[in-house]
């Protein structure tokens, strides 16, 4: 059993409900929050951040599922994942 | 003979003439160092039992909580040192007391309420050396240490030593003032003597009435460290008020986290030592007899003064123009104590010699300071005496047993 | 950026100083969510760490008030701390080496006198600020930076060591396990006494380098899944199991330190007076 699933599938739940944002210049490009997204939100910037890394960057906000593994693993405080405003939480799941 | 002139330069000559209501009784230097730090508002003891200090600690288990304060017996120096730094930090007045071997596990500690500016008192009552060496003898071998408390370098120490019961009373308060005034830990170096000797103490009555105590201020803004500044009575910071406030190991800016540049560590060490240095005259104490005209004078602090000062006055009225010099402020050195050009003969309670070495810097010629280093016993009158004399005669100490007269 | 960041953290100390993918960071957000879900403002607690890792690269992290001690330090100026402002929570957040090695005299004794502080100690299991060398809860066997034929030193289990010294809530988790850690330590946060959570989390530059022989993010962070599941992606069992969990919940049971020591001073105050009304 591994945390990172090599094969993403789309679970169930309504996708594009949710925000997310990266704070690219705090990104320190662990990878974590692409590995571990079951939906493929994220994917790698092509040039470098103020740090010095190829940062994250949302590149399919619509397919998330506010799931929030990204959130929590991300080590540097870089990721917010909001309902997207005039939905109500429980509207969104 | 005329009288020779004494002089005694410290705040307490002062407040012992205008506070006179209170009680004598015959009591034990610790004693005095517990109620000298509870009349200056001392209200946290965190340390370890420790000969010639442990008395101190079971005076603080008791009177503490008769006055709404903490005593803690930490589970080694270390913790009692880094436990008072903390409540120090939280708001209250702060004291421990050890002797050599538990002051040396307190470097850590000491160098980190130094470079954080934290208020502290440190009785460290000295014995014979090293380590544990003899535990029911004075001796004087923490004189270096005391300046240099702590590794790294880039900072002042204040030092203060009594000789007296009632001396360490009033000194106690003292250091608790200069302490708040600096933003520093104090070290009052005492021995076993001093500690545990008894003699007449006055104590006042009322505490609150004491209006020289420096009381405990709260800084609640930035800048948390004046880096840059040497001001003094400068409020200490508080940990749990909700200020922000960082306090490290490192080297730090005004708000307190760390900073790895030179310019940072030049701002910091320009506080940490000039608050100390361009304050020289806050710290001024000492005792002298017969320095107007003295061609030969004897040097000593602590307990081993009370001898050395009986055989200067001896010497006297055997026709000897002998002087007395006894430093109350050990560190900063009173460097101006020793600028007359004559001998010098310095008794201390160590055979390496360190007291010495400073008074050797300080005077005009180092060739006319003379060593007279013992351990495990104070110095006696007569052999004081014969120093003295010899050095006056033939420019050299006499042969001495138990006597150490070199200095390399 | 992360919302309980802007909340509680220092806006000039993050990005940290923590490598890329350690773990330092992930357990940090979720001890914000912790103080967060208790409804905690800034000013209640007061953050105190140590050297080393998890000491330097979360020391100034918290916006509010924070001490970092010397060396393994950090619970005697915390206990000191405690005394003055007894009403602070106080966040105790360690390494392996300042809680399981330097500091464990200080660690028992809080735990001892049940201290109201909370302690997380992050293990990263060796001491990998100074390079990785082995710490007392590196596995036995492995190879690390002074280790280079293999740990022989046994290890031990600081859970173990509180629990024997009397701590009133103690608990471990790891670095995959971040709904668990945030209950947890919310848990941990409510116990007026001493409470002690443990969290084991990768370190990719040191001790992934050395006893894993690869700095690999993932692979790292997949290493710490296994190991608190007890199983790797192919099915194998590993070479240990953590046990994590609540190991022991006596939660409120007896009376925090500094109030014993509170009452005690009530008591004597008042025999105190009583004695000065009958002489009077």
């Amino acid at each position: 059993m591994a945390l990172f699933k090599a094969e993403k599938k789309a679970p169930k739940g309504p996708a594009g409900r949710w925000d997310v944002l990266v704070a690219e210049d705090m990104c320190k490009a662990c990878g974590f929050c692409l590995q571990v997204c079951p939906v493929d939100v994220f994917a790698w910037r092509s040039t470098a951040n103020k740090l010095g890394w190829l940062p994250m960057i949302v590149a399919h906000e619509e397919n998330c599922v506010g799931c929030m593994l990204c959130y929590q693993i991300c080590p540097d405080f870089c990721i917010a994942v909001t309902v997207k405003a005039g939905l109500e939480e429980g509207a969104a799941r | 003979m005329s009288e020779p002139a004494a002089r005694l330069i410290a705040p307490w000559t002062e407040w012992e003439r205008r506070h006179t209501k209170g009680r004598r009784l015959l009591e034990a230097g610790t004693f005095a160092l517990t109620e000298g730090a509870i009349a200056a508002g001392c209200r946290v003891f965190a340390g370890y039992p420790i000969t010639p200090a442990t008395d101190i600690a079971e005076y603080m288990s008791k009177r503490l909580p008769q006055v709404g304060g903490y005593y803690m017996q930490a589970e080694d120096e270390l913790a009692g040192m880094h436990m008072c730094a903390g409540a120090s930090l939280g708001g209250l007045k702060a004291m421990t007391a050890t002797s050599g071997p538990g002051y040396t596990l307190m470097h850590d500690a000491y160098g980190w309420a130094i470079t954080n500016e934290i208020p502290l008192v440190v009785v460290d009552a000295m014995r014979v050396g090293p380590i544990s060496g003899i535990t029911g003898a004075p001796g004087q071998g923490e004189f270096y240490i005391a300046r240099y408390a702590s590794h790294g370098g880039n900072f002042e120490t204040i030092v203060l030593s009594p000789s007296s019961v009632q001396e360490a009373f009033w000194l106690t308060i003292d250091a608790f003032n200069l302490a708040e005034r600096f933003g520093t830990p104090v070290t009052i170096l005492t021995d076993q003597v001093v500690s545990d000797m008894w003699e007449d103490l006055f104590i006042p009555d009322d505490y609150t009435e004491l209006d020289f105590v420096v009381p405990r201020k709260a800084n609640l803004t930035m800048p948390f460290f004046p880096v840059g500044s040497d001001a003094i009575d400068v409020p200490p910071n508080i940990i749990g008020r909700g200020t922000g406030v960082c306090v490290s190991a490192y080297t730090h800016t005004e708000e307190g986290y760390d900073i790895e540049e030179m310019e940072a560590q030049w701002a910091q060490t320009h506080r940490l030592i000039n608050k100390i240095r361009h304050h020289r005259s806050e710290l001024t104490r000492y005792e002298t007899v017969g320095t107007d005209d003295a061609d030969v004078v004897a040097v000593a602090y602590g307990a081993d003064a009370r001898t050395v000062k009986t055989a200067v006055l001896e010497a006297r009225a055997r026709g000897l123009r002998a002087g007395f010099v006894r430093p109350i402020t050990l560190w900063p050195f009173l460097d101006e104590l020793f600028a007359a050009d004559r001998h010098y003969v310095v008794c201390e309670l160590n055979y390496d010699g360190q007291l010495v070495r400073e008074v050797m810097r300080a005077a005009p010629d180092s060739r006319k300071v003379h060593f007279m280093g013992k351990s495990a016993e104070l110095h006696t009158v007569s052999e004081v005496v014969a120093a003295l004399e010899g050095v006056a005669q033939t420019g050299r100490i006499p042969e001495l047993p138990y006597i150490w007269t070199e200095v390399r | 950026m992360n919302p309980l960041a802007k909340k509680y953290l220092r806006p000039s100390q993050i990005p940290t100083k923590a490598c890329h993918g350690c773990g330092i960071g992930m357990i940090e957000n979720w001890l914000l969510q912790a103080i967060d879900e208790l409804g905690l403002k800034q000013e209640d607690v007061v953050f105190g760490t140590g050297i080393g890792c998890v000491g330097r690269q979360t020391f100034a992290t918290w916006g509010g008030d924070n001490f970092g001690a010397t060396h393994g330090r950090a619970l005697a100026v915390a206990t000191g701390v405690k005394l003055a402002q007894p009403e602070r929570r106080i966040l105790v957040v360690v390494g392996d080496g300042d809680a399981a090695s330097i500091g464990t005299s200080h660690l028992i004794h809080a735990a001892r006198r049940n201290l109201g502080v909370t302690v997380i100690c992050e293990d990263n299991m060796g001491y990998e600020s100074t390079g990785g060398q082995f710490s007392p809860t590196t596995p036995a066997g492995y190879v690390t930076n002074s280790s280079p034929y293999g740990m022989v030193e046994p290890s031990f289990d600081p859970c173990d060591v509180v629990k024997a010294a009397g701590a009133t809530f103690v608990a471990e988790t790891t670095a995959t396990q971040w709904h668990q850690t945030v209950k947890v330590v919310k848990k941990a946060l409510q116990n007026e006494g001493f409470s002690f959570v443990h969290v084991r989390f990768p370190c990719n530059e040191n001790f992934g380098a050395y006893a894993l022989g690869t700095r690999d993010t993932l692979k790292n962070l997949e290493w710490i899944y296994e190991h608190t599941q007890g199983r790797k992606a192919d099915g194998s069992a590993t070479d240990f199991t953590w046990e994590t969990g609540i190991k022991h919940d006596a939660s409120n049971s007896r009376p925090e330190f500094t109030r014993l020591l509170r009452d005690m001073n009530a008591r004597v105050q008042a025999d105190l007076a009583k004695k000065t009304a009958a002489k009077a």
